[in-house]
């Protein structure tokens, strides 16, 4: 338990640390975009579009799609995965290694209950630290006289938080179906790999799964222009976040089912 | 509701292609300590993991309390405290910390004996458990499976790793368990301290129970076969033969009648030494296995 809170601090630093310098710089970074073509030049589609949005006339609109940028489709994304799969891991993996599987499951307590005994406190600490970082935003903005919108700051962060626990389950279940967590490590760590590749080509975009958590998907949401009934209705909106609640579901179930089989 | 404690018929489990229980019989009463042996690999780990629903079964039938494990193992659990073959227990956590963590499961626990066997094991409660020597991690899993008050204890080599002082002591404990009326399974691989604490004794080999008639047979073999050895450039005497030569030098030998008789009457200054009607496990289980068939108690070979 001590471990986990440690890499949960750990991560909240980094988060924080990566936040304050792209918030606390903005007023020279967004004169640098006013002067420079550089976006403009860049062949990758998401780029440019990333470069129009935060070059923007209104600077408290480039601004609000430079948090959405930097806060949520950078930092969350890749701190967030990493602290979720470093987090997963070891939670049942690592107990077959040390021999303390079949301890526990000895013990006169349900296979539910140890999974959830196990995973809540690793779910607090993937998804407490968005929440608090991108909160810290809107003080840091106000030393630079720019306001970001509580509410909508809210929707992104939870967006960014659900994407963050479904890692962590889907880490979970390979911890529990895999019994070395060397190869849970390597099969997550590829997976994750081969995700970003399959976002980083165009063609093939839309089918990489952080095409729900990329700047096009929070960019608006910041911005206001998805409201919240659209990120949950995937009949009549995009619906992304019900995609991830359904996401956390399935690995949910899928690791209950596993740890229901395992043997020690 | 059946009478045992134990109840196991006709049980099998296979891993994949491989045979690990074949038609197991095994009854254990309320209140008596039942002894398992077997060489490494018999299947004594995964039979006391299907005892326990850690393993599911093949196929057979499994009944503790008249409870199936395969579908109420959680009241098994309650009533059951488990001893895992590999010693498994959180290194970071302090012993007290463990130990507490470990009997929080169990609604009631013997606090008296759990003193008993924190003074005598000496185990120091406040250090860190990956600190502990191997013995004394053995010796804190063992504290955290004995200190549960339940009606049975499945213990999977709970000598292990110990020296002789708590292997004794440990025996003294679990005598007086059975005292209590507490029904005891225990797989080891000393045969003489199980014979003497056991209320009986059943060999497991190869997945299946060997008849208690071909253990006798095999028992009153092994004092036929003296263990000696012979000084430097003596023939062996004659009405004997070697069965094996040890690393060490020593001779087992096949003697053609009474072994005593004949090192009574064999050269004296031909045996350095000789030791006549000692029970080795190891040489047990060779001569059980001698047979290319092993006639196991309810057994499909």
């Amino acid at each position: 338990m001590r471990e986990l809170w440690l890499i949960g601090f750990a991560y909240m630093a980094i988060l924080e640390l990566l936040a304050i310098p792209v918030l606390l710089l903005w007023p020279e970074i967004y004169a640098d975009l006013q002067r420079s073509s550089l976006f403009k030049t860049i062949g990758v589609d998401f780029i440019k579009r990333i470069g129009d949005a935060v070059s923007g006339r209104d600077e408290e609109v480039a601004y609000i799609n430079w948090c959405a940028t930097m806060l949520l489709f950078r930092s969350c994304n890749l701190v967030t995965t990493a602290a979720a799969v470093l987090i997963g891991v070891g939670l049942f993996a690592r107990e077959r290694e040390n021999n303390t599987l079949e301890f526990l499951l000895a013990r006169p307590v349900s296979r539910s209950s140890i999974l959830w005994q196990k995973l809540w406190p690793s779910l607090l600490v993937v998804v407490v630290p968005v929440f608090l970082v991108n909160a810290s935003a809107v003080p840091w903005s106000w030393s630079i006289e720019l306001d970001l919108p509580w509410w909508e700051l809210f929707l992104g962060s939870m967006h960014a938080a659900i994407f963050g626990a479904a890692m962590l389950l889907m880490t979970t279940w390979a911890s529990i179906a895999l019994r070395v967590q060397a190869h849970v490590a390597a099969v997550v760590g590829a997976f994750v790999v081969f995700q970003l590749g399959v976002y980083m080509t165009q063609r093939i975009r839309p089918y990489s799964l952080f095409r729900l958590v990329d700047f096009d998907w929070y960019g608006p949401i910041l911005c206001g222009n998805t409201p919240a009934w659209q990120m949950f209705d995937p009949i009549h909106g995009p619906g992304y976040t019900t995609y991830l609640l359904a996401a956390c579901a399935v690995f949910y179930a899928l690791s209950w089912r596993a740890l229901r089989r395992a043997t020690p | 509701m059946s009478p045992h404690a134990v109840d196991v018929r006709a049980l099998e489990k296979r891993f994949g292609a491989r045979h690990v229980l074949r038609a197991l019989e095994l009854q254990i009463a309320p209140g008596e300590l039942l002894g398992l042996i077997g060489p490494n690999g018999a299947g004594k780990s995964t039979l006391l993991r299907t005892l326990i629903g850690l393993v599911p079964r093949s196929s057979g039938h499994v009944h503790l309390f008249g409870l199936d494990p395969a579908t109420e193992a959680l009241e098994i659990r309650r009533r059951a405290s488990y001893l895992p073959g590999e010693t498994g227990v959180y290194q970071q956590m302090r012993g007290d910390a463990f130990l507490d963590f470990a009997l929080g499961f169990y609604p009631r626990h013997d606090d008296a004996l759990r003193s008993e066997l924190l003074e005598a094991f000496e185990l120091p409660l406040n250090q860190r458990i990956r600190s502990y020597s191997a013995g004394m991690k053995q010796k804190i899993a063992l504290v955290a499976t004995l200190v549960p008050n339940v009606d049975l204890y499945i213990l999977d080599e709970p000598d292990r790793a110990l020296d002789a002082r708590a292997r004794f002591y440990l025996r003294d404990v679990l005598r007086g368990l059975k005292t209590k009326g507490k029904t005891i399974l225990l797989s080891s691989h000393h045969l003489s301290e199980v014979e003497t604490l056991a209320d009986r004794l059943e060999f497991l080999l190869a997945g299946a129970l060997v008849p208690h008639e071909r253990v006798q047979a095999a028992r009153t073999e092994l004092r036929r076969r003296p263990r000696v050895r012979l000084r430097d450039g003596h023939p062996l005497p004659e009405g004997a033969r070697v069965v094996r030569e040890e690393p060490d030098g020593v001779l087992v030998l096949q003697t053609d009648g009474d072994a005593v008789r004949w090192l009574q009457g064999a050269d004296a200054n031909a045996v350095e030494s000789a030791e006549i009607g000692v029970d080795r496990l190891e040489d047990l289980y060779q001569l059980l296995l001698e047979d290319d068939e092993p006639a196991t108690r309810g057994g499909v070979a």
